[in-house]
């Protein structure tokens, strides 16, 4: 068993490692205009990230899950300067990623990379994998790393595809040459060879088949130890982001709803929104009858977001407990709980135990009753 | 009662450079009532069976080049194309991964889910929208009278796939094929799709094939499983069975390479090594082979075939009492299972 600040497999070095925080994200907000008619008037705003703040410590991976469209992927983009950011501040180290410009954005940008979902669409099929790789060290290139130079750039092309994994000598085929997941190591290898502390994977393995996506898993967390790095991984797959994270964060509509050491979410999960994610995973095991907590409707369109807590019109807790006006009118705070545990629920003191366990865990329906979900008994 | 038999099937791709051997020799059975899981990843044949069953293999290069496939009496392989396209939807009816592109864009919902009704059961415009419109409301859509007007773009993603199954049971066919119905979908919305088509099948008695990479998924709805590998089923048997008692390899390997939510040990992974397998070479031997940690000399040479894991069992090959069978020399123990990879000495004999 691991401990309350359990790691991910095999308890790396870097596990949620000495505290110290390498990116700190305060009231970050990311708006995309929405504009109609002929005159393209300005006509709202798409909130993809709208007011999230938290950090992320050196040497841990922290994991961030939601459904689509919740923004965790906007989140990532703007922290690395790939989408102009609306407001609040992301620190690197300190200094606001959000203000650099020129010479600093460019430094930046070596120690700050990123791994894209898609193998096939995020690598150019006109460029041998020497130039994917070798583009990002050309534009880095300095008279200290001399990455300049075709040899030198050569070698450390080579040098990386080893690395995640692959021959030297592939570095003169094409993308279309590769299988997914090698497609996949080559992206890697584009991200590591410019020896960046901070990688922002972006649903790396949900394109991959599951016999592969294990390898690429294993794979980031050996590369995490050996060069020191620090990963904000972003991933639907609450299984998956269980296995690889140290700490998670569940997003809903452009917030950020919890945020805890990887046990203790899974093992106690405080927001009704990550218990209904939870008991939706159907187990693979065919003994385990879950009791899933069936959320009703679509997610709301994120331009017009709910007034007070965004979830509270999907939310089971809620209509448990009669409808309680603050869940429609005040916006619930981040507050933290205890254990680095943090949660923006009015009402998470009211969940009983057993519930967010049976969600993750699984419990026997009692035959007879099927889907039926109470979550929560009567109120004692 | 058997309804769809498929016997030796075989499908080959013919292309300028290669041809592809995505199905190669796969047979079973499939009774009223019963949910059965076709399991394995991308490129192992298990859509292409389903299209050849249905004969929408894409054309030319699609051939199914041996084998049966009979729908009750009918030899489906061997039906003029106007008596299979009457029987297509009406007994048989498929349900596509991505409803975004399985939707025609142009015309509404509406005139989607009556053209086939009045095409299949002669309805008129009146009857057929009314029937239309129940069918919505059976899945679960809101207001579905309006709703019937509105193009597929202004329906969610769960709810467009919600609008796929209503059209497959529009015609309350006798066997649903649904092809990775929510590999697209978000976890809380799979969850309602899932429940619908459990309800759906519990209620018309209709047989389903659930084809799919999530084993969780496998494990919720089906009753059965066949797990296919490079175009052969590797291993069938009865779900609860064969998730106890995974007997192939790479149903170890499947089962021990994806994460698990119940899993608290934080054991690591036992990812199945080697890349997935070029099916534009003809098979020899076992095609897992290759990347099998269980591999010895024989294995490479010859292809097993699928036998039960009791030897001299009777075979039984639908319902709850079907025969857990596997194609492997050298099947993994229950032990080497939990374990994920063999305990025999490498290279020893078995």
């Amino acid at each position: 068993m691991s401990g309350p600040d359990g790691g991910a497999a095999g308890g790396g070095p870097g596990e949620a490692g000495n505290g110290v925080p390498i990116v700190e994200i305060e009231d970050l907000k990311t708006y995309f205009p929405i504009r109609t008619g002929i005159l393209r008037r300005l006509a709202g705003y798409v909130r993809a990230v709208d007011g999230v703040s938290f950090e992320i410590r050196r040497g841990e991976v922290f994991g961030l899950v939601g459904e689509s469209g919740c923004g965790k992927t906007t989140l990532g983009r703007t922290l690395l300067r790939l989408q102009r950011p609306t407001g609040g501040v992301a620190r690197l180290e300190g200094r606001n990623v959000l203000e650099f410009r020129g010479r600093d954005l460019r430094k930046m940008r070596r120690r700050m990379q990123i791994i894209f979902q898609d193998p096939v669409g995020s690598l150019n099929p006109r460029m041998p994998v020497s130039d994917i790789i070798g583009e990002g060290l050309l534009a880095q290139a300095d008279v200290e790393n001399r990455w300049g130079e075709r040899k030198v750039r050569d070698k450390r092309v080579g040098d990386y595809l080893e690395e995640v994994g692959l021959r030297r000598d592939y570095a003169r085929r094409y993308p279309h040459e590769f299988s997914g997941g090698q497609r996949q190591r080559i992206g890697i290898a584009r991200a590591l060879a410019l020896d960046p502390e901070f990688i922002f994977a972006d649903e790396p393995v949900s394109a991959l088949d599951v016999s592969i996506q294990s390898q690429i898993l294993n794979l980031l967390l050996d590369l995490r130890d050996r060069h020191d790095l620090t990963y904000l991984f972003v991933a639907h797959n609450l299984s998956v982001i269980q296995y690889i994270s140290d700490r998670v964060g569940v997003m809903y509509l452009g917030k950020l709803v919890e945020l805890s050491p990887v046990a203790e979410l899974y093992a106690n999960p405080r927001h009704p929104y990550t218990i209904a994610l939870l008991s939706a995973v159907p187990d693979p095991d065919p003994r385990v009858r879950k009791k899933r907590i069936v959320l009703t409707g679509d997610v709301p369109s994120p331009a017009a977001p709910p007034p007070g807590c965004r979830f509270h019109t999907r939310c089971w807790l809620r209509e448990q407990l009669g409808d309680p006006e603050e869940c429609a009118t005040i916006d619930p705070p981040f507050r933290e709980i205890g254990g680095g545990h943090r949660v923006a629920c009015h009402f998470a003191e009211r969940i009983r135990e057993e519930v967010s366990t049976a969600a993750v865990i699984g419990v026997e329906e009692p035959p007879g009753v099927p889907g039926g979900a109470d979550p929560i008994s009567q109120a004692s | 009662m058997v309804l769809l038999s498929v016997a030796d099937l075989e499908v080959r791709f013919h292309t300028a450079d290669a041809t592809v051997h995505a199905v190669n020799g796969v047979s079973f059975e499939l009774e009223e009532g019963e949910t059965l899981g076709l399991v394995g990843e991308s490129g192992c044949g298990k859509s292409v069976t389903s299209l050849a069953i249905m004969r929408l293999l894409p054309q030319p290069a699609g051939r199914i080049t041996g084998g049966t496939v009979t729908f009750r009496d009918a030899i489906l392989t061997e039906l003029p194309e106007d008596e299979m396209r009457d029987l297509r939807g009406k007994e048989i009816a498929m349900v596509f991964q991505d409803p975004m592109t399985s939707l025609n864009p142009v015309l509404t919902v509406g005139e989607q889910l009556t053209e086939t009704l009045m095409a299949h059961r002669q309805m008129t415009r009146q009857q057929a929208r009314a029937r239309a419109v129940a069918l919505l409301e059976m899945v679960g859509i809101p207001r579905p009278a309006t709703r019937l007007g509105a193009y597929p773009h202004q329906f969610s993603g769960g709810m467009r796939q919600r609008v796929m199954i209503a059209m497959a049971l529009a015609l309350e066919p006798k066997v649903l094929i649904a092809d990775e119905p929510t590999t697209a979908l978000d976890v809380t919305i799979q969850a309602q799709i899932l429940d619908l088509v459990r309800n759906l099948t519990a209620d018309f008695g209709t047989a389903v094939i659930l084809i799919t990479h999530d084993l969780g998924v496998v494990a919720g709805m089906t009753g059965r499983v066949n797990v296919m590998y490079a175009g052969f089923v590797v291993e069938t048997g009865t779900t609860a069975e064969l998730f106890a008692h995974p007997r192939h390899p790479y149903t170890v390997g499947l089962l021990r390479s994806i994460p698990r939510l119940d899993d608290t040990r934080h054991e690591d992974l036992v990812p199945i090594e080697g890349q997935p397998p070029d099916m534009t070479v003809a098979p020899r031997g076992c095609p897992f082979a290759p990347r099998c940690a269980w591999r010895e000399e024989r294995c490479v040479a010859e292809n097993p075939a699928l036998e039960p894991v009791v030897p001299g069992t009777p075979i039984v090959t639908t319902g709850p009492g079907a025969t857990h069978r596997a194609a492997c020399w050298y099947p993994a123990t229950d032990e080497e299972a939990r374990h994920g990879a063999p305990l025999r000495a490498a290279g020893g004999a078995a």
